[in-house]
């Protein structure tokens, strides 16, 4: 059902005359993907350097709050232009997107990466600010940290992926992988 | 009366040769020849085993290794946007930039290594095509002044002296220079995949 209305929503927006355009004009896509992977440095690289500080694995002599509290602007910033050209990138291939296994994979560790950055926050926020100055973070936050970088990795590399052809619509025949990469047309063939 | 005005300008004089060593070997077609040159080993590249073969034959290794490679430049691009927009006074300013800088420099290292050795091989798998793309060369251009520009003069400028005791313009020039230079190492990088 949720298959099926993915799709019928996909198509839709792929009738869109500036879905069309997107996708037909080289330098627009271009740009626009250009842009989402420098965002991504811009975003993914703040977030790391976080991560790396609560692991006490760089600047372990500034105190740990204040790298993440200084951080977090541009690491928004870089989110919010990635959000944005990321949206356009599906807008522009809506179908062939919305049907990739790697982009629904993409999707559920975002949504993870939001929840484990939310928890990591209340968490910081929680613990009183005798351990700023350590090298090294307490364990509840050094595990937040490792969890981010990993699903962080894992968003790239399914991010890298999407190009790829390995497990397209039309590229298998294993029921599993068509219903979870959403292949609404090929699960009825079968 | 030289070795004077050499001792005393040692650095500025240095990058005045090296531009203009740049300049006669653009002139002299140097840089072009060498180009000519380097197709044999491109050839070998794509046709070596643990370089190009691998590479072409194994997309997912392929496509992870392109991952990675992504993944070490967007620690490049946090670690230089911490210290640059440290050294314009734009963030971090309550945390002195000399702790700043030498701070993220380690991890700048290691993510440049890492960039480095993914970035061959993923060359090497599209050797034959990257050879007569102008943007790889250009982005290749940009990355060894880039990582000249780091290592021999921009760190040791940085870690010769307190920071206060430098021309804030000289700080601000730097910082604006390594931020274009990461820039362009990263754009034309994603442009070497649409062309």
């Amino acid at each position: 059902m949720i298959n099926e209305l993915l799709l019928q929503f996909g198509q839709w927006m792929e009738a869109q005359q500036y879905s069309q355009m997107l996708v037909a004009g080289y330098y627009s896509y271009n740009w626009v993907e250009a842009t989402h992977v420098l965002s991504l440095m811009m975003c993914i690289g703040t977030l790391f350097i976080i991560d790396f500080r609560m692991l006490g694995l760089i600047m372990p002599n500034v105190p740990a709050t204040t790298i993440a509290a200084r951080l977090h602007k541009p690491m928004i910033i870089g989110f919010v232009i990635m959000f944005f050209t990321g949206a356009l990138l599906v807008y522009a291939k809506p179908v062939e997107t919305i049907q990739s296994l790697w982009f629904r994979i993409k999707m559920i560790l975002l949504v993870l990466a939001f929840i484990n950055a939310w928890i990591f926050n209340a968490r910081m926020k929680a613990a009183d600010g005798s351990w700023d100055m350590d090298p090294v973070a307490p364990k509840t936050l050094r595990v937040g940290a490792i969890i981010s970088l990993v699903l962080w990795c894992g968003v790239v590399a399914m991010g890298r992926y999407i190009p790829y052809d390995w497990v397209d619509c039309g590229r298998t025949d294993n029921p599993t992988i068509l219903w979870a990469a959403g292949c609404v047309e090929q699960l009825r063939a079968l | 009366m030289l070795n004077s005005l050499w001792s005393r300008y040692t650095r500025t004089l240095s990058l005045v040769l090296v531009l203009l060593l740049a300049i006669v070997l653009e002139l002299f077609e140097v840089r072009t020849s060498i180009y000519g040159n380097a197709l044999p080993f491109f050839e070998w590249m794509r046709n070596s085993f643990w370089f190009g073969v691998i590479g072409t034959n194994y997309g997912s290794f392929y496509a992870t290794v392109q991952a990675v490679h992504l993944l070490s430049m967007a620690v490049i691009g946090g670690t230089v946007l911490a210290a640059d927009l440290r050294l314009l006074g734009v963030i971090f300013r309550d945390i002195p930039s000399e702790t700043l800088t030498r701070g993220t420099h380690k991890c700048f290292r290691i993510s440049l290594t890492v960039a480095i050795a993914t970035g061959i091989f993923c060359a090497a798998g599209v050797a034959d095509k990257v050879y007569y793309m102008e943007v790889f060369w250009i982005k290749m251009l940009v990355l060894i002044s880039g990582s000249c520009f780091v290592f021999l003069f921009k760190q040791p400028l940085l870690n010769s002296r307190p920071h206060d005791e430098i021309n804030p313009w000289t700080l601000r020039l730097l910082a604006v220079t390594s931020l274009l230079i990461w820039f362009t190492v990263a754009a034309t990088g994603r442009w070497i995949g649409f062309s």
